[in-house]
C-alpha cells in the first residue's frame, strides 16, 4: 500500500501530492464547511484522481499531522496492492430513520471478503448509535466499523458528507475494505475524569434527554456552565461531557456529547440514546489526561494493526470537537500524543467531529462513541491474509 | 520554553523567520483568556459539586440518622416484646418447653422446670429432649415404667402429629402434656398438673351419685340400682326388698335445734342405716328425711324383711346424743317385696311410699307391708285434699260458736269459734275428719288463718264483755306466731286484744321450745289471753303451768263425764281447780252436760263451764245473747 497525503489552503491551493494520482484507489478529505459547501474543492479533487473512491466530510478541525487547522484540507490518497473497496451512500433524511439508514449501508457493502468499514455520516441528522447498530446488524460481528460523523466548527448548525460526491448534508458515506490482505486497526479512548454525583435518568425519550433526578438536564448544565459560557450552548455543553452506564452493567460505560438544546422544553440532544433509568455523571477534562487517552488509542490502533506489513500505513483519527473547544490551543498536545505513539513510519490526518465510531473496548461492540480520540490504521499485510 | 510558546511563537512565524509580534500576541492573550475561561469553569464546577456533593451528603446523614432511628425504635420494640414474651411465659401456670427439630430445648419457662424438679442447668437451651426426660426419671418425675416413659414420649415426638397426654406421676400428681409440632421442625409442649382438676372430676362423678350430706347413695343411684334389679329378677328370678323410711319428729328437731343439729343427725342416723344393712345392700337418702334401702332377698322374704325392719326400728329409736343434745326420733317404715308388690320401679316406690304412709298414720315408729287396699285409701285421700284444698276458696268452712259460761253467774265469759266443713255432697264434716289431713297437706295455715279473721271479725259485733276463744294447734303456732299477723287481724276487725282468747294445747310447749313460750308472752303482753287446753290428757306435765301464766286452764272432758261415778277423777277436777285458785288462773270444765255436772265442777273450785247443757255449737246467726241471759235468769231461779 501507498500513502500519499497533501492538503489544500487559501493561499497556496492544493499541495500537489508527489506522485501522480491516477493509480490511487481512495481519497479521503476533510475541510470545514464552508470550504467544502462550494463543490469546488470535490471537483479539483476528482480531476486529480478520475479513478479513486473519493470521500470525505466537513469538521470541526482538521488534523494534519502534529497540528490542528480550520481552514486548510487535509487529504490522504492511498494505493492499495491487493485489497478491493466498495463504496456506499444513503441520504439521512431524519434521526428516527437512522437504524435503516445503518442497514441499506450494511446492505450494500456486505459481501464475502469484507473486513472492514469506514463510515462518514452526516452529524447532526443522525442518531450514531442507532446507525451504527443497523450497520452492525447487516454486516456481523467480525467486520470492524469505524469513522466518525462529521462537524461544522462549534456552530452545530449543518455538516456534509462526500462520498464520491460534491459534499452534501444529510448523507452518510460507508467505506468497504475487502480482501485478505487488508489490515485494520482502530483504537478509541477518552481520559475524561468523572466528577460530582451520579445522577439517574428520569426522563429521556431515544437520545433526547428531558431530567435528571426529576429536575431538568439543561438546568443543571446552565448551572455548571455559569450564565457566559451557557450562552454557548449547545457547543459549550461539550465541555461537561456525560458518562452514561446501564446501573447492572457499570463497566459498559460510555461517553455522550451534546448535539442540541431546546431552550424551551428545557431538553438537550445528544449525538446518541440516553435510556431512562440509567445512571449519568458529568465529566471534565484535563490537558494531560486527555492527551494520555488519545495516547491509548493510538496504541491500541497500531497493536490491532500487527506486525507484518508492507508498503506504508496511514493513521485516521476522528477526534471529538468537545476535546478541542476544552483544550483550545492545548489541542496540539493530544496529537503530539499519538503521534509518537505512531511514529514517523505512519503518518495520521484526520477530524475534529460530532461523533467518532468504533468498537467498544471492552465488549468488542461498534457503537458510537463520544468524547474520543478515536483511531482508524490501515495498512495492506505482506504475505496476503494473517493466520 | 513552554511547549505552547513554543507553538505560538512558530506560529507567529513569517515565511521570513520573523515572528509577527501582532499576531504571537493575539495568540498568547487567547491562550491567557482561555486559561481563565477553565479556571473559571472549574471553580464554579467545583464549587457546584462541592455542594451537591454536601447536599447529599446531608440528605445520606438525615438518612442514616432516620433509619438509625427506626432501627433503635424497632430494638426497643424488640425488647419490649421480648420482655412481653418473657413475661407471659413467667407467669403462666404451666410449664412450656420449645424444642428445634433435633429434640434441643430451645425455650422453657421456670414453671417447667419446678415441675419436674429440674434445675437451671438441666433446662438450660441446647440440651436434648432425651437428657431432660432422664433427668424428670431420675427425680422420680415419671409413671411406674421409667424405661418406657422416655421411650415412648420420643416415639410419640418424632410422630410429627400433635398429641394430648396424660401421665400420672409416680408422687401422685397427674400431668397433662399437649404436644403441637411446630412448621420446620420441632414443637411446642404445654404441661399442666391437672391433678386438682382430676380430683374435682371425681369429685363431681360422685357427687352426682351420691348425697353430700350423708355419703348415701341418691335417688338416681337408688333407682338405677333397682333396675338391676329387676333385670336380676327378670334373669334369675333373686328377688329384693325396698324399705322406705321417714324420721319421725324430724321436724321438730330441725325447728327447735337448728339445721346444724338436724344434719348431724341425718348423718348418725345414715351410718345406723348401713350398720343394720349388708354390704350388697343399696341404702340411698332420697331427700331430707327419706331413707330407702334396697335389700336382696332369699327364700324367706318377707321373714327377713320383718327382721331388717325390726333392727332398722331399734336402731334408729335408740336416741341420739348430739353435741349434749339428747334426741329421741323414731322412724315409719313402708316395706314393698319385689316382684310380689311390683313390677317395676316406678310401682314399687309408689307403693313402698303407700305403705310408709300407712305406717306413719298409725302411730309411728312401725313399719307396714304393702297391701292392695292402701292404693284405694290413697285415692280417697286424694280426693279428699283437693275438695279441702277448693272449700277454703269456695267458702265450704264455716265457724259454729260454742259458750264458755261462768259457773256461778251462767253468763257467758267467752265463746269458742269451732270450724265445719260443709261439704256439698257429704254434708258436715268433723274437725276430726279433715284437720289431720289439713295438717299434713299444709291447708291447716290459710285455714287458720281465716278461722281467726272470721272469728275476730264475728266477735266484733258480739256485747263488750263477750271474749271469743280461738284454737291454736302446734302446727299453726309456728306459721302463725309472728305477731304482726295478730296485730294485723285486730286491727282489721276492730276487736280488742283484751276480747281474744287463743286457746293452746301442751305440744305448743313441747320440746322446751323457748321461742314459742316468748311468742306466748308477747301476745299475752298485747292483752291476749291465753288458754292451756284439753289438760289431762297427753303428759300434761304441771311444768307447763310453771312456764307460762296461762289466764285459763280447760280440763278435759274426759274428766267431766267420770265425775259422778270415778273418785280420780273427782280429786283431779278439785286438784286442777285448786291449783288454778291458788295460782290465780281460772279453770273451765269441759263437757258439762247435766246439772248434776254443774253442781259438781262448781264444787270442786271451777270457775268456767262449757258444755251441751249451755247449748250446742251454733252458727253465728244463731247466737242469742238474750237467750243465753235468759238462761242465765232461769238457772238463777233454779
Amino acid at each position: 500500500m501507498r500513502v500519499t497525503q497533501f492538503s489544500w489552503s487559501e493561499n497556496a491551493g492544493w499541495a500537489a501530492p508527489s506522485s501522480n494520482g491516477t493509480d490511487s484507489d481512495l481519497v479521503f478529505f476533510f475541510g470545514n464547511r464552508q470550504v467544502l459547501a462550494c463543490g469546488a474543492r470535490y471537483h479539483e479533487l476528482r480531476a486529480k484522481f478520475p479513478h479513486a473512491h473519493i470521500v470525505g466530510c466537513s469538521t470541526g478541525g482538521q488534523i494534519r499531522n502534529d497540528d490542528v487547522t480550520d481552514d486548510e484540507i487535509a487529504a490522504v490518497a492511498l494505493n492499495f496492492d491487493a485489497t478491493t473497496l466498495r463504496v456506499a451512500c444513503e441520504p439521512a433524511s431524519a434521526a428516527d430513520r437512522s437504524r435503516a439508514c445503518g442497514e441499506a449501508i450494511g446492505r450494500a457493502l456486505a459481501a464475502p471478503g469484507l473486513a472492514g468499514v469506514f463510515v462518514l455520516s452526516d452529524g447532526l441528522n443522525v442518531n450514531g448509535s442507532e446507525l451504527v447498530a443497523g450497520i452492525a446488524s447487516v454486516t456481523g460481528e467480525n467486520v470492524s466499523i469505524t469513522g466518525g460523523l462529521a462537524g461544522d466548527g462549534a456552530d452545530f448548525h449543518e455538516t456534509l458528507v462526500s462520498a464520491n460526491c460534491v459534499p452534501r448534508k444529510h448523507l452518510v458515506a460507508g467505506v468497504g475494505f475487502y480482501g485478505p490482505a487488508i489490515r485494520i486497526g482502530h483504537g478509541s479512548a477518552g481520559g475524561w475524569d468523572e466528577f460530582g454525583p451520579r445522577r439517574c435518568i428520569t426522563k429521556s425519550r431515544g437520545n433526547v434527554l428531558f431530567e435528571f433526578d426529576g429536575e431538568p438536564a439543561l438546568d443543571l448544565y446552565e448551572r455548571y456552565l455559569g450564565e457566559d459560557e451557557a450562552k454557548g450552548l449547545p457547543g459549550s455543553g461539550l465541555l461537561f461531557p456525560l458518562r452514561i452506564f446501564d446501573p447492572e452493567r457499570p463497566q459498559h460505560d460510555i461517553v455522550r456529547t451534546i448535539l442540541a438544546v431546546d431552550r424551551e422544553a428545557r431538553s438537550m440532544t445528544f449525538a446518541g440514546d440516553v435510556p431512562q433509568d440509567w445512571t449519568a455523571q458529568l465529566m471534565r477534562g484535563h490537558f494531560d489526561r486527555l492527551a494520555a487517552g488519545a495516547a491509548q488509542a493510538a496504541r491500541q490502533a497500531v497493536d490491532g494493526l500487527g506486525e507484518a506489513h508492507s508498503g506504508d500505513s496511514v493513521a485516521i483519527l476522528v477526534s471529538c470537537i468537545g476535546r478541542r473547544l476544552l483544550m483550545g490551543q492545548h489541542t496540539a498536545d493530544e496529537l503530539e500524543a499519538t503521534s509518537a505513539e505512531f511514529g514517523p513510519r505512519i503518518p495520521q490526518l484526520g477530524f475534529y467531529s460530532y461523533g467518532e465510531i468504533s468498537p467498544h473496548r471492552v465488549s468488542g461492540v461498534c457503537e458510537l462513541h463520544n468524547q474520543t480520540m478515536t483511531v482508524t490504521t490501515i495498512a495492506e499485510s505482506a504475505g496476503g491474509p494473517r493466520a | 520554553m513552554h511547549k505552547l510558546l513554543a507553538r505560538q511563537l512558530a506560529k507567529a512565524a513569517k515565511a521570513s523567520g520573523e515572528v509577527d509580534l501582532q499576531a504571537l500576541l493575539a495568540l498568547v492573550a487567547a491562550a491567557y483568556e482561555q486559561s481563565d475561561a477553565d479556571r473559571q469553569r472549574t471553580d464554579r464546577s467545583m464549587s457546584l459539586m462541592i455542594g451537591e456533593l454536601e447536599q447529599l451528603n446531608h440528605g445520606l446523614d438525615q438518612l442514616v440518622r432516620e433509619r438509625t432511628a427506626e432501627l433503635r425504635e424497632r430494638e426497643f420494640e424488640l425488647q419490649a416484646q421480648n420482655l412481653r414474651f418473657d413475661a407471659a411465659l413467667e407467669n403462666m401456670p404451666q410449664g412450656l418447653c420449645m424444642f428445634d427439630r433435633n429434640e434441643r430445648l430451645i425455650v422453657c419457662n421456670e414453671r417447667y422446670g419446678e415441675m419436674y424438679g429440674l434445675s437451671p442447668v438441666q433446662t438450660k437451651p441446647g440440651v436434648t429432649l432425651r437428657s431432660i426426660l432422664e433427668a424428670r426419671v431420675q427425680r422420680g418425675y415419671h409413671p411406674d415404667e421409667p424405661g418406657l416413659y422416655v421411650e415412648n414420649i420420643l416415639a410419640k415426638v418424632r410422630n410429627s402429629q400433635p398429641y394430648y397426654t396424660e401421665y400420672p406421676m409416680s408422687d401422685g400428681r397427674i400431668f397433662a402434656i399437649h404436644h403441637r409440632p411446630m412448621a420446620g421442625g420441632g414443637w411446642v409442649a404445654i404441661h399442666q398438673n391437672i391433678t386438682a382438676q382430676k380430683q374435682a372430676e371425681t369429685q363431681i362423678a360422685f357427687m352426682a351419685r351420691h348425697d353430700g350430706l350423708t355419703g348415701l347413695t341418691n335417688r338416681s343411684v337408688l333407682l338405677e340400682k333397682m333396675e338391676e334389679a329387676l333385670a336380676r329378677l327378670r334373669r334369675h328370678g333373686s328377688p329384693f326388698t325396698v324399705f322406705m323410711l321417714d324420721l319421725d319428729l324430724f321436724k321438730i328437731v330441725n325447728d327447735s335445734l337448728g339445721h346444724p343439729v338436724g344434719d348431724e343427725l341425718l348423718k348418725v342416723v345414715a351410718a345406723r342405716l348401713l350398720a343394720c344393712t349388708r354390704e350388697t345392700d343399696t341404702v340411698a337418702r332420697l331427700g331430707g328425711d327419706e331413707f330407702a334401702i334396697l335389700a336382696t332377698a332369699d327364700d324367706n322374704q318377707q321373714g327377713a324383711a320383718i327382721a331388717t325392719a325390726n333392727r332398722l326400728l331399734a336402731a334408729i329409736s335408740t336416741p341420739f346424743d348430739l353435741d349434749g343434745n339428747v334426741i329421741n326420733v323414731g322412724t315409719s317404715i313402708g316395706i314393698v317385696l319385689a316382684p310380689t308388690h311390683g313390677a317395676n320401679v316406678e310401682q314399687l316406690i309408689k307403693n313402698a311410699d303407700l305403705a310408709l304412709y300407712k305406717a306413719k298414720a298409725e302411730g309411728r315408729d312401725s313399719y307396714r307391708f304393702f297391701e292392695r287396699s292402701m292404693g284405694l285409701e290413697a285415692i280417697t285421700r286424694r280426693t279428699h285434699q283437693s275438695e279441702l284444698r277448693n272449700a277454703l276458696t269456695n267458702g265450704e268452712f264455716v265457724l259454729h260458736y260454742h259458750p264458755i259460761v261462768d259457773v256461778h253467774t251462767r253468763e257467758p265469759a267467752s265463746i269458742e269459734a269451732l270450724i265445719r266443713w260443709m261439704h256439698p255432697q257429704r254434708g258436715m264434716i268433723s274437725p276430726l275428719e279433715f284437720i289431720p289431713l289439713a295438717e299434713e297437706t299444709g291447708l291447716i295455715n290459710p285455714i287458720g288463718e281465716w278461722v281467726l279473721r272470721k272469728a275476730c271479725a264475728d266477735a266484733a259485733e258480739w256485747p263488750a264483755n263477750v271474749k271469743v276463744s280461738v284454737n291454736l294447734s302446734a302446727v299453726q303456732f309456728r306459721r302463725l306466731c309472728p305477731l304482726d299477723n295478730f296485730r294485723n287481724v285486730l286491727d282489721e276487725t276492730g276487736l280488742p286484744a283484751e276480747r281474744l282468747e287463743l286457746e293452746i294445747t301442751e305440744t305448743v310447749l313441747l320440746q322446751g321450745n323457748e321461742e314459742n313460750v316468748e311468742t306466748l308472752h308477747q301476745l299475752r303482753a298485747m292483752g291476749i289471753s291465753i288458754v292451756l287446753d284439753a289438760f289431762g290428757t297427753g303428759y300434761s306435765s304441771l311444768s307447763y303451768l310453771r312456764m307460762f301464766p296461762f289466764d285459763k286452764i280447760k280440763i278435759d272432758r274426759s274428766f267431766v263425764h267420770e265425775l259422778a261415778k270415778n273418785e280420780h277423777s273427782a280429786s283431779i277436777v278439785s286438784a286442777v281447780a285448786g291449783l288454778g285458785r291458788n295460782l290465780r288462773i281460772g279453770t273451765v270444765a269441759e263437757g258439762v252436760e247435766t246439772e248434776d255436772q254443774l253442781v259438781l265442777v262448781r264444787a270442786a273450785g271451777c270457775t268456767h263451764a262449757q258444755g251441751y247443757l249451755f247449748g250446742k255449737p251454733c252458727p253465728v246467726a244463731e247466737l242469742n245473747f238474750r237467750r243465753l241471759g235468759q238462761r242465765k235468769q232461769k238457772s238463777k231461779v233454779a
